[in-house]
Protein backbone atom coordinates (compact mmCIF):
# COMPACT_ATOMS: atom_id res chain seq x y z
CA UNK A 1 0.00 0.00 0.00
CA UNK A 2 1.34 3.36 -1.07
CA UNK A 3 0.32 5.34 2.00
CA UNK A 4 0.84 3.08 5.00
CA UNK A 5 2.03 5.18 8.00
CA UNK A 6 1.48 8.35 5.92
CA UNK A 7 -0.63 11.34 6.85
CA UNK A 8 -2.68 13.36 4.37
CA UNK A 9 -4.72 16.53 4.58
CA UNK A 10 -7.65 16.89 2.20
CA UNK A 11 -9.17 20.38 2.15
CA UNK A 12 -12.86 20.35 1.29
CA UNK A 13 -12.75 16.66 2.16
CA UNK A 14 -16.25 16.50 3.61
CA UNK A 15 -18.19 16.11 0.37
CA UNK A 16 -18.01 15.44 -3.34
CA UNK A 17 -14.62 15.00 -4.94
CA UNK A 18 -12.77 15.75 -1.69
CA UNK A 19 -14.59 12.93 0.06
CA UNK A 20 -13.66 10.59 -2.81
CA UNK A 21 -10.01 11.56 -2.51
CA UNK A 22 -9.98 11.18 1.28
CA UNK A 23 -11.53 7.71 1.12
CA UNK A 24 -9.13 6.57 -1.62
CA UNK A 25 -6.04 7.72 0.30
CA UNK A 26 -7.40 6.05 3.43
CA UNK A 27 -8.10 2.84 1.54
CA UNK A 28 -4.41 2.84 0.58
CA UNK A 29 -3.32 3.15 4.20
CA UNK A 30 -3.20 6.88 4.93
CA UNK A 31 -4.39 8.70 8.01
CA UNK A 32 -6.47 11.62 6.79
CA UNK A 33 -7.32 15.03 8.17
CA UNK A 34 -10.61 16.32 6.77
CA UNK A 35 -10.13 20.09 6.61
CA UNK A 36 -13.53 21.65 5.94
CA UNK A 37 -16.18 23.98 7.29
CA UNK A 38 -19.08 21.53 7.04
CA UNK A 39 -18.64 19.74 10.35
CA UNK A 40 -21.53 17.33 10.01
CA UNK A 41 -20.53 15.97 6.59
CA UNK A 42 -16.85 15.92 7.58
CA UNK A 43 -17.60 13.81 10.64
CA UNK A 44 -19.40 11.34 8.41
CA UNK A 45 -16.27 10.94 6.30
CA UNK A 46 -14.12 10.64 9.43
CA UNK A 47 -16.34 7.80 10.62
CA UNK A 48 -16.12 6.04 7.23
CA UNK A 49 -12.32 6.27 7.28
CA UNK A 50 -12.05 4.99 10.83
CA UNK A 51 -14.28 2.05 9.95
CA UNK A 52 -11.76 1.23 7.23
CA UNK A 53 -8.97 0.98 9.77
CA UNK A 54 -6.93 4.19 9.56
CA UNK A 55 -7.11 7.32 11.69
CA UNK A 56 -9.00 10.44 10.77
CA UNK A 57 -9.95 13.77 12.33
CA UNK A 58 -12.07 16.70 11.33
CA UNK A 59 -10.27 20.02 11.39
CA UNK A 60 -12.45 23.10 11.02
CA UNK A 61 -10.61 25.09 8.35
CA UNK A 62 -11.30 28.22 6.33
CA UNK A 63 -8.76 27.99 3.50
CA UNK A 64 -9.23 31.67 2.67
CA UNK A 65 -7.49 32.57 5.94
CA UNK A 66 -3.78 31.99 6.39
CA UNK A 67 -4.13 31.71 10.18
CA UNK A 68 -6.67 28.95 9.66
CA UNK A 69 -4.49 26.85 7.32
CA UNK A 70 -1.56 27.42 9.72
CA UNK A 71 -3.75 25.99 12.50
CA UNK A 72 -4.72 23.09 10.20
CA UNK A 73 -1.08 22.10 9.71
CA UNK A 74 -0.25 22.55 13.38
CA UNK A 75 -3.19 20.37 14.41
CA UNK A 76 -2.15 17.69 11.89
CA UNK A 77 1.42 17.56 13.19
CA UNK A 78 0.14 17.47 16.75
CA UNK A 79 -2.16 14.56 16.00
CA UNK A 80 0.13 12.47 13.79
CA UNK A 81 3.66 13.86 14.16
CA UNK A 82 4.06 14.08 10.40
CA UNK A 83 2.43 15.33 7.20
CA UNK A 84 3.19 13.67 3.88
CA UNK A 85 0.43 14.66 1.48
CA UNK A 86 -1.56 17.88 1.05
CA UNK A 87 -4.52 17.77 -1.31
CA UNK A 88 -5.87 21.26 -2.06
CA UNK A 89 -9.38 20.39 -3.10
CA UNK A 90 -11.61 23.01 -1.44
CA UNK A 91 -13.45 24.93 -4.13
CA UNK A 92 -16.59 26.91 -4.85
CA UNK A 93 -18.58 27.69 -7.98
CA UNK A 94 -19.26 31.27 -6.94
CA UNK A 95 -20.55 33.41 -4.09
CA UNK A 96 -23.81 32.63 -2.30
CA UNK A 97 -26.62 32.43 -4.84
CA UNK A 98 -24.33 32.24 -7.90
CA UNK A 99 -26.64 29.76 -9.57
CA UNK A 100 -29.34 32.41 -9.88
CA UNK A 101 -27.11 34.87 -11.77
CA UNK A 102 -26.69 34.75 -15.52
CA UNK A 103 -23.25 36.34 -15.37
CA UNK A 104 -20.81 36.26 -12.47
CA UNK A 105 -21.01 39.22 -10.09
CA UNK A 106 -18.02 40.92 -8.46
CA UNK A 107 -18.73 38.76 -5.43
CA UNK A 108 -18.59 35.62 -7.57
CA UNK A 109 -15.19 36.61 -8.91
CA UNK A 110 -13.94 37.43 -5.43
CA UNK A 111 -15.28 34.26 -3.88
CA UNK A 112 -13.96 31.84 -6.52
CA UNK A 113 -10.52 33.42 -6.37
CA UNK A 114 -10.55 33.55 -2.55
CA UNK A 115 -11.27 29.84 -2.24
CA UNK A 116 -10.06 28.23 -5.48
CA UNK A 117 -6.79 30.18 -5.77
CA UNK A 118 -5.89 31.79 -2.43
CA UNK A 119 -7.05 28.61 -0.70
CA UNK A 120 -4.28 26.73 -2.52
CA UNK A 121 -1.77 29.50 -1.84
CA UNK A 122 -2.59 29.68 1.88
CA UNK A 123 -2.50 25.94 2.49
CA UNK A 124 0.69 25.53 0.47
CA UNK A 125 2.36 28.37 2.36
CA UNK A 126 1.37 26.72 5.60
CA UNK A 127 3.05 23.41 4.74
CA UNK A 128 6.03 24.40 2.61
CA UNK A 129 8.54 25.22 5.37
CA UNK A 130 7.82 21.93 7.10
CA UNK A 131 8.10 19.96 3.84
CA UNK A 132 11.29 21.75 2.74
CA UNK A 133 12.92 21.09 6.10
CA UNK A 134 12.00 17.44 5.80
CA UNK A 135 13.05 17.22 2.15
CA UNK A 136 9.86 15.37 1.30
CA UNK A 137 6.27 16.15 0.45
CA UNK A 138 3.49 15.64 -2.05
CA UNK A 139 1.04 18.36 -2.98
CA UNK A 140 -1.85 17.71 -5.34
CA UNK A 141 -4.13 20.57 -6.35
CA UNK A 142 -7.59 20.08 -7.77
CA UNK A 143 -8.36 22.27 -10.74
CA UNK A 144 -10.92 21.47 -13.44
CA UNK A 145 -11.17 20.91 -17.17
CA UNK A 146 -12.95 24.28 -17.00
CA UNK A 147 -9.51 25.72 -16.29
CA UNK A 148 -8.20 24.52 -19.65
CA UNK A 149 -10.18 26.99 -21.76
CA UNK A 150 -12.17 30.17 -21.12
CA UNK A 151 -15.93 30.07 -21.64
CA UNK A 152 -18.59 32.74 -21.19
CA UNK A 153 -21.07 32.56 -18.33
CA UNK A 154 -19.03 30.58 -15.90
CA UNK A 155 -15.96 32.72 -16.60
CA UNK A 156 -15.06 33.37 -12.96
CA UNK A 157 -14.92 29.68 -12.09
CA UNK A 158 -12.94 28.79 -15.23
CA UNK A 159 -10.47 31.60 -14.67
CA UNK A 160 -9.92 30.60 -11.04
CA UNK A 161 -9.23 27.02 -12.11
CA UNK A 162 -6.77 28.19 -14.79
CA UNK A 163 -5.03 30.18 -12.08
CA UNK A 164 -4.89 27.03 -9.93
CA UNK A 165 -2.91 25.26 -12.66
CA UNK A 166 -0.52 28.18 -12.94
CA UNK A 167 -0.06 28.45 -9.17
CA UNK A 168 0.74 24.72 -9.06
CA UNK A 169 3.49 25.22 -11.63
CA UNK A 170 5.02 28.08 -9.65
CA UNK A 171 5.23 25.97 -6.51
CA UNK A 172 6.36 22.92 -8.45
CA UNK A 173 9.35 24.91 -9.65
CA UNK A 174 10.05 26.43 -6.28
CA UNK A 175 9.89 23.19 -4.31
CA UNK A 176 11.34 20.75 -6.89
CA UNK A 177 14.89 20.77 -5.60
CA UNK A 178 13.62 20.01 -2.10
CA UNK A 179 12.17 16.68 -3.13
CA UNK A 180 8.58 17.95 -3.14
CA UNK A 181 6.21 17.15 -6.00
CA UNK A 182 3.38 19.53 -6.86
CA UNK A 183 0.86 18.40 -9.45
CA UNK A 184 -2.70 19.15 -10.48
CA UNK A 185 -5.67 17.01 -11.40
CA UNK A 186 -8.33 18.49 -13.70
CA UNK A 187 -11.58 16.58 -13.18
CA UNK A 188 -14.15 16.56 -15.97
CA UNK A 189 -17.86 15.92 -15.45
CA UNK A 190 -18.61 14.48 -12.03
CA UNK A 191 -21.98 14.33 -10.34
CA UNK A 192 -21.26 16.22 -7.13
CA UNK A 193 -23.09 18.88 -5.08
CA UNK A 194 -21.11 21.47 -7.08
CA UNK A 195 -22.28 20.09 -10.41
CA UNK A 196 -25.85 20.02 -9.14
CA UNK A 197 -25.51 23.75 -8.56
CA UNK A 198 -24.05 24.23 -12.03
CA UNK A 199 -27.01 22.36 -13.51
CA UNK A 200 -29.44 24.56 -11.57
CA UNK A 201 -27.58 27.59 -12.91
CA UNK A 202 -28.06 26.21 -16.44
CA UNK A 203 -31.76 25.56 -15.84
CA UNK A 204 -32.00 29.23 -15.15
CA UNK A 205 -29.64 30.62 -17.80
CA UNK A 206 -29.85 28.24 -20.77
CA UNK A 207 -33.23 28.26 -22.50
CA UNK A 208 -32.67 24.78 -23.96
CA UNK A 209 -32.12 23.40 -20.44
CA UNK A 210 -35.36 24.78 -19.00
CA UNK A 211 -37.68 21.97 -17.88
CA UNK A 212 -34.90 19.41 -17.48
CA UNK A 213 -33.87 18.15 -14.06
CA UNK A 214 -30.30 18.91 -12.93
CA UNK A 215 -29.36 15.26 -13.42
CA UNK A 216 -30.81 15.30 -16.96
CA UNK A 217 -28.79 18.42 -17.76
CA UNK A 218 -25.69 16.68 -16.44
CA UNK A 219 -26.31 13.55 -18.49
CA UNK A 220 -26.94 15.57 -21.61
CA UNK A 221 -23.66 17.41 -21.08
CA UNK A 222 -21.84 14.10 -20.63
CA UNK A 223 -23.20 12.69 -23.86
CA UNK A 224 -22.36 15.88 -25.76
CA UNK A 225 -18.84 16.39 -24.44
CA UNK A 226 -17.22 13.18 -23.24
CA UNK A 227 -15.55 11.07 -25.97
CA UNK A 228 -15.56 7.98 -23.72
CA UNK A 229 -19.31 8.52 -23.37
CA UNK A 230 -19.59 8.24 -19.60
CA UNK A 231 -19.42 10.48 -16.55
CA UNK A 232 -16.28 10.54 -14.44
CA UNK A 233 -16.45 9.68 -10.76
CA UNK A 234 -14.95 10.93 -7.51
CA UNK A 235 -13.17 7.57 -7.33
CA UNK A 236 -11.43 8.31 -10.66
CA UNK A 237 -10.11 11.55 -9.23
CA UNK A 238 -9.12 9.85 -5.97
CA UNK A 239 -7.10 7.28 -7.91
CA UNK A 240 -5.31 9.90 -10.02
CA UNK A 241 -4.49 11.87 -6.86
CA UNK A 242 -3.24 8.69 -5.19
CA UNK A 243 -0.95 8.00 -8.14
CA UNK A 244 0.47 11.52 -8.20
CA UNK A 245 0.99 11.49 -4.41
CA UNK A 246 2.78 8.13 -4.50
CA UNK A 247 6.44 7.29 -4.98
CA UNK A 248 5.44 5.83 -8.34
CA UNK A 249 5.19 9.41 -9.57
CA UNK A 250 8.34 10.70 -7.87
CA UNK A 251 9.72 12.14 -11.14
CA UNK A 252 6.46 13.84 -12.10
CA UNK A 253 6.03 17.47 -11.04
CA UNK A 254 4.38 20.60 -12.37
CA UNK A 255 1.93 18.56 -14.44
CA UNK A 256 -1.82 18.95 -14.79
CA UNK A 257 -3.57 15.68 -15.56
CA UNK A 258 -7.07 15.75 -17.06
CA UNK A 259 -9.38 13.07 -15.69
CA UNK A 260 -12.19 13.87 -18.06
CA UNK A 261 -12.85 11.01 -20.45
CA UNK A 262 -11.06 12.91 -23.21
CA UNK A 263 -13.02 16.21 -23.12
CA UNK A 264 -9.80 18.17 -23.29
CA UNK A 265 -6.57 16.71 -24.59
CA UNK A 266 -3.26 17.85 -23.34
CA UNK B 1 -2.75 -2.83 -9.55
CA UNK B 2 -3.02 -6.35 -10.77
CA UNK B 3 -2.43 -7.33 -14.38
CA UNK B 4 -2.89 -11.07 -13.96
CA UNK B 5 -4.25 -12.73 -17.11
CA UNK B 6 -3.69 -9.47 -19.03
CA UNK B 7 -1.70 -9.59 -22.24
CA UNK B 8 0.63 -6.68 -23.02
CA UNK B 9 2.53 -6.02 -26.23
CA UNK B 10 5.58 -3.77 -25.93
CA UNK B 11 7.18 -2.65 -29.19
CA UNK B 12 10.88 -1.93 -28.88
CA UNK B 13 10.60 -3.91 -25.67
CA UNK B 14 14.00 -5.60 -25.83
CA UNK B 15 16.14 -2.79 -24.42
CA UNK B 16 16.11 0.57 -22.64
CA UNK B 17 12.79 2.07 -21.59
CA UNK B 18 10.81 -0.66 -23.40
CA UNK B 19 12.54 -3.37 -21.41
CA UNK B 20 11.82 -1.59 -18.13
CA UNK B 21 8.15 -1.30 -19.10
CA UNK B 22 7.99 -5.00 -20.07
CA UNK B 23 9.52 -6.14 -16.79
CA UNK B 24 7.31 -3.83 -14.72
CA UNK B 25 4.19 -5.24 -16.37
CA UNK B 26 5.49 -8.78 -15.83
CA UNK B 27 5.99 -7.94 -12.13
CA UNK B 28 2.32 -7.00 -11.99
CA UNK B 29 1.42 -10.36 -13.48
CA UNK B 30 0.94 -9.57 -17.17
CA UNK B 31 1.93 -11.89 -20.00
CA UNK B 32 4.23 -9.77 -22.11
CA UNK B 33 4.98 -9.96 -25.82
CA UNK B 34 8.34 -8.35 -26.57
CA UNK B 35 8.08 -7.08 -30.15
CA UNK B 36 11.44 -5.90 -31.35
CA UNK B 37 13.57 -5.84 -34.46
CA UNK B 38 16.50 -7.20 -32.44
CA UNK B 39 15.75 -10.93 -32.18
CA UNK B 40 18.34 -11.97 -29.60
CA UNK B 41 17.77 -9.09 -27.21
CA UNK B 42 13.98 -9.60 -27.52
CA UNK B 43 14.29 -13.29 -26.65
CA UNK B 44 16.47 -12.45 -23.67
CA UNK B 45 14.06 -9.86 -22.26
CA UNK B 46 11.17 -12.28 -22.86
CA UNK B 47 13.06 -14.89 -20.83
CA UNK B 48 13.42 -12.39 -17.99
CA UNK B 49 9.74 -11.46 -18.18
CA UNK B 50 8.73 -15.13 -18.26
CA UNK B 51 10.71 -15.81 -15.11
CA UNK B 52 8.76 -13.06 -13.37
CA UNK B 53 5.20 -13.57 -14.62
CA UNK B 54 5.34 -17.16 -15.85
CA UNK B 55 4.17 -16.37 -19.36
CA UNK B 56 5.83 -14.13 -21.92
CA UNK B 57 7.21 -14.32 -25.42
CA UNK B 58 9.05 -12.43 -28.12
CA UNK B 59 8.30 -11.66 -31.75
CA UNK B 60 10.63 -10.20 -34.35
CA UNK B 61 8.84 -7.11 -35.61
CA UNK B 62 9.77 -4.30 -37.94
CA UNK B 63 7.11 -1.70 -37.14
CA UNK B 64 7.62 0.00 -40.49
CA UNK B 65 6.24 -3.13 -42.19
CA UNK B 66 2.45 -3.32 -41.93
CA UNK B 67 2.39 -7.06 -42.70
CA UNK B 68 4.87 -7.68 -39.92
CA UNK B 69 2.54 -5.79 -37.58
CA UNK B 70 -0.40 -8.02 -38.62
CA UNK B 71 1.82 -11.03 -37.99
CA UNK B 72 2.54 -9.66 -34.53
CA UNK B 73 -1.19 -9.48 -33.77
CA UNK B 74 -1.66 -13.12 -34.80
CA UNK B 75 1.52 -14.27 -33.10
CA UNK B 76 0.39 -12.63 -29.86
CA UNK B 77 -3.02 -14.32 -30.02
CA UNK B 78 -1.44 -17.72 -30.65
CA UNK B 79 1.16 -17.49 -27.93
CA UNK B 80 -0.48 -15.40 -25.20
CA UNK B 81 -4.03 -14.50 -26.24
CA UNK B 82 -5.59 -11.28 -27.54
CA UNK B 83 -3.79 -8.13 -26.45
CA UNK B 84 -5.33 -6.07 -23.66
CA UNK B 85 -2.52 -3.50 -23.62
CA UNK B 86 -0.44 -2.07 -26.44
CA UNK B 87 2.63 -0.04 -25.56
CA UNK B 88 3.99 1.74 -28.64
CA UNK B 89 7.54 2.30 -27.51
CA UNK B 90 9.70 1.49 -30.56
CA UNK B 91 11.59 4.58 -31.62
CA UNK B 92 14.81 5.84 -33.12
CA UNK B 93 16.66 9.14 -33.17
CA UNK B 94 17.85 9.16 -36.79
CA UNK B 95 19.21 7.08 -39.67
CA UNK B 96 22.52 5.26 -39.30
CA UNK B 97 25.29 7.57 -38.13
CA UNK B 98 22.96 10.36 -36.87
CA UNK B 99 24.89 10.75 -33.64
CA UNK B 100 28.07 11.73 -35.49
CA UNK B 101 26.41 14.44 -37.60
CA UNK B 102 25.85 18.04 -36.58
CA UNK B 103 22.83 18.45 -38.87
CA UNK B 104 19.85 16.31 -39.81
CA UNK B 105 19.87 14.71 -43.25
CA UNK B 106 16.87 13.90 -45.40
CA UNK B 107 17.36 10.28 -44.38
CA UNK B 108 17.26 11.25 -40.70
CA UNK B 109 13.91 12.95 -41.30
CA UNK B 110 12.47 10.09 -43.33
CA UNK B 111 13.71 7.22 -41.22
CA UNK B 112 12.71 8.84 -37.91
CA UNK B 113 9.22 9.64 -39.16
CA UNK B 114 8.97 6.15 -40.66
CA UNK B 115 9.64 4.42 -37.33
CA UNK B 116 8.39 6.87 -34.67
CA UNK B 117 5.17 7.98 -36.35
CA UNK B 118 4.20 5.70 -39.23
CA UNK B 119 5.48 2.67 -37.31
CA UNK B 120 3.22 3.65 -34.43
CA UNK B 121 0.16 3.98 -36.67
CA UNK B 122 1.01 0.63 -38.28
CA UNK B 123 1.03 -1.23 -34.98
CA UNK B 124 -2.06 0.60 -33.70
CA UNK B 125 -3.97 -0.15 -36.92
CA UNK B 126 -2.98 -3.78 -36.71
CA UNK B 127 -4.38 -4.15 -33.16
CA UNK B 128 -7.37 -1.88 -33.78
CA UNK B 129 -9.82 -4.48 -35.12
CA UNK B 130 -9.30 -6.86 -32.23
CA UNK B 131 -9.57 -4.16 -29.57
CA UNK B 132 -12.65 -2.47 -31.04
CA UNK B 133 -14.38 -5.84 -31.40
CA UNK B 134 -13.73 -6.66 -27.73
CA UNK B 135 -14.81 -3.13 -26.73
CA UNK B 136 -11.76 -2.82 -24.50
CA UNK B 137 -8.11 -1.98 -24.71
CA UNK B 138 -5.44 0.37 -23.45
CA UNK B 139 -2.83 2.00 -25.62
CA UNK B 140 0.13 3.96 -24.30
CA UNK B 141 2.43 5.72 -26.74
CA UNK B 142 5.94 6.79 -25.88
CA UNK B 143 6.49 10.38 -26.95
CA UNK B 144 9.20 12.55 -25.42
CA UNK B 145 9.65 15.96 -23.85
CA UNK B 146 11.50 16.66 -27.11
CA UNK B 147 8.01 16.71 -28.63
CA UNK B 148 6.84 19.50 -26.30
CA UNK B 149 8.97 22.22 -27.89
CA UNK B 150 11.17 22.53 -30.96
CA UNK B 151 14.92 22.59 -30.38
CA UNK B 152 17.73 23.01 -32.91
CA UNK B 153 19.84 20.03 -31.82
CA UNK B 154 17.64 17.17 -33.07
CA UNK B 155 14.85 18.82 -35.08
CA UNK B 156 13.74 15.65 -36.87
CA UNK B 157 13.43 13.77 -33.57
CA UNK B 158 11.55 16.63 -31.84
CA UNK B 159 9.14 16.92 -34.76
CA UNK B 160 8.47 13.18 -34.80
CA UNK B 161 7.70 13.19 -31.08
CA UNK B 162 5.40 16.23 -31.43
CA UNK B 163 3.62 14.15 -34.08
CA UNK B 164 3.30 11.31 -31.57
CA UNK B 165 1.53 13.62 -29.10
CA UNK B 166 -0.86 14.75 -31.84
CA UNK B 167 -1.36 11.20 -33.07
CA UNK B 168 -2.19 10.11 -29.52
CA UNK B 169 -4.97 12.71 -29.38
CA UNK B 170 -6.41 11.72 -32.76
CA UNK B 171 -6.34 8.03 -31.90
CA UNK B 172 -7.87 8.70 -28.47
CA UNK B 173 -10.84 10.51 -30.02
CA UNK B 174 -11.23 7.85 -32.70
CA UNK B 175 -11.22 4.90 -30.29
CA UNK B 176 -13.03 6.44 -27.29
CA UNK B 177 -16.43 5.14 -28.35
CA UNK B 178 -15.01 1.61 -28.24
CA UNK B 179 -14.00 2.02 -24.59
CA UNK B 180 -10.34 2.14 -25.57
CA UNK B 181 -8.11 4.74 -23.93
CA UNK B 182 -5.05 6.14 -25.67
CA UNK B 183 -2.49 8.19 -23.77
CA UNK B 184 1.15 9.13 -24.10
CA UNK B 185 4.10 9.44 -21.77
CA UNK B 186 6.77 12.06 -22.42
CA UNK B 187 9.94 10.85 -20.73
CA UNK B 188 12.46 13.50 -19.74
CA UNK B 189 16.20 12.85 -19.42
CA UNK B 190 17.04 9.17 -18.93
CA UNK B 191 20.47 7.59 -19.13
CA UNK B 192 19.72 4.97 -21.79
CA UNK B 193 21.75 3.68 -24.78
CA UNK B 194 19.87 6.26 -26.87
CA UNK B 195 20.84 9.16 -24.64
CA UNK B 196 24.48 8.13 -24.74
CA UNK B 197 24.31 8.73 -28.48
CA UNK B 198 22.35 11.94 -28.03
CA UNK B 199 25.22 13.12 -25.85
CA UNK B 200 27.65 12.43 -28.70
CA UNK B 201 25.47 14.35 -31.11
CA UNK B 202 25.15 17.36 -28.76
CA UNK B 203 28.92 17.43 -28.21
CA UNK B 204 29.35 17.46 -31.99
CA UNK B 205 26.60 19.91 -32.84
CA UNK B 206 26.39 22.39 -29.97
CA UNK B 207 29.38 24.60 -29.03
CA UNK B 208 28.14 24.73 -25.43
CA UNK B 209 28.93 21.02 -25.05
CA UNK B 210 32.18 20.92 -27.05
CA UNK B 211 34.76 18.50 -25.65
CA UNK B 212 32.35 16.91 -23.16
CA UNK B 213 31.72 13.18 -22.98
CA UNK B 214 28.08 12.04 -23.28
CA UNK B 215 27.60 11.65 -19.54
CA UNK B 216 28.91 15.17 -18.93
CA UNK B 217 26.49 16.51 -21.54
CA UNK B 218 23.68 14.58 -19.82
CA UNK B 219 24.57 15.89 -16.36
CA UNK B 220 24.82 19.46 -17.67
CA UNK B 221 21.41 19.13 -19.30
CA UNK B 222 19.92 18.00 -16.00
CA UNK B 223 21.53 20.78 -13.98
CA UNK B 224 20.35 23.40 -16.49
CA UNK B 225 16.84 22.14 -17.22
CA UNK B 226 15.37 19.87 -14.58
CA UNK B 227 13.86 21.66 -11.56
CA UNK B 228 14.13 18.46 -9.48
CA UNK B 229 17.85 18.30 -10.37
CA UNK B 230 17.74 14.54 -10.81
CA UNK B 231 17.69 12.26 -13.84
CA UNK B 232 14.57 10.23 -14.55
CA UNK B 233 14.73 6.46 -14.79
CA UNK B 234 13.16 3.80 -17.00
CA UNK B 235 11.44 2.65 -13.79
CA UNK B 236 9.76 6.07 -13.46
CA UNK B 237 8.43 5.77 -17.00
CA UNK B 238 7.31 2.19 -16.43
CA UNK B 239 5.38 3.22 -13.29
CA UNK B 240 3.54 5.92 -15.25
CA UNK B 241 2.77 3.49 -18.09
CA UNK B 242 1.42 0.98 -15.58
CA UNK B 243 -0.88 3.65 -14.12
CA UNK B 244 -2.24 4.54 -17.56
CA UNK B 245 -2.89 0.84 -18.29
CA UNK B 246 -4.67 0.21 -15.01
CA UNK B 247 -8.34 0.44 -14.08
CA UNK B 248 -7.34 3.42 -11.94
CA UNK B 249 -7.10 5.52 -15.10
CA UNK B 250 -10.14 4.23 -16.97
CA UNK B 251 -11.49 7.76 -17.50
CA UNK B 252 -8.22 9.29 -18.67
CA UNK B 253 -7.70 9.45 -22.43
CA UNK B 254 -5.95 11.68 -24.95
CA UNK B 255 -3.46 12.91 -22.37
CA UNK B 256 0.30 13.18 -22.66
CA UNK B 257 1.97 13.02 -19.28
CA UNK B 258 5.47 14.41 -18.78
CA UNK B 259 7.70 12.26 -16.57
CA UNK B 260 10.51 14.76 -16.54
CA UNK B 261 11.20 16.18 -13.07
CA UNK B 262 9.42 19.39 -14.09
CA UNK B 263 11.40 20.13 -17.33
CA UNK B 264 8.17 21.03 -19.13
CA UNK B 265 5.04 21.99 -17.24
CA UNK B 266 2.50 21.70 -19.99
Amino acid sequence: MDFETKTSIVTGGARGIGRGIALELARRGSNVIIADMDEESAKGVVAEIKAGGTQSYYCETDVTQQWSTDDMVEATLEAFGQLDVLVNNAGVGGAEGFKTRKNPSVDDWQSTFDVNVFGIVNSTQSVENYMVERGYGKIVNISSTAGRAGRPGFASYAASKAAAINVSQAWAFKLAEHGINVNTVCPGLIWTPLWENIAEWRQFTHAQNAGLTPRQIFQQTVSELVPLGREQTVEDVGKAVAFLASERAKSITGQALNVDGGIRQN
Amino acid sequence: MNFKRQVAVVTGGATGIGRAIALKLAEKGASVMIADINENAAAQTADEAREISGNSSSFVTDVTDLEACDALVNGTVEELGPADFLINNAGIAGSAGWQTRSHSTEDDWKRTYQVNVIGMTNVTSAFRAQMTKRRSGRIVNLASIAGREGRPSLPHYSASKAAVISLTQSTALELARFNITVNAICPGLLWTPMWEQVGDRYANANPAFKGMNPRQVFDTMIADNIPMKTEQTPEDVADAVAFLLSEDSKNITGQSLNVDGGFFMR
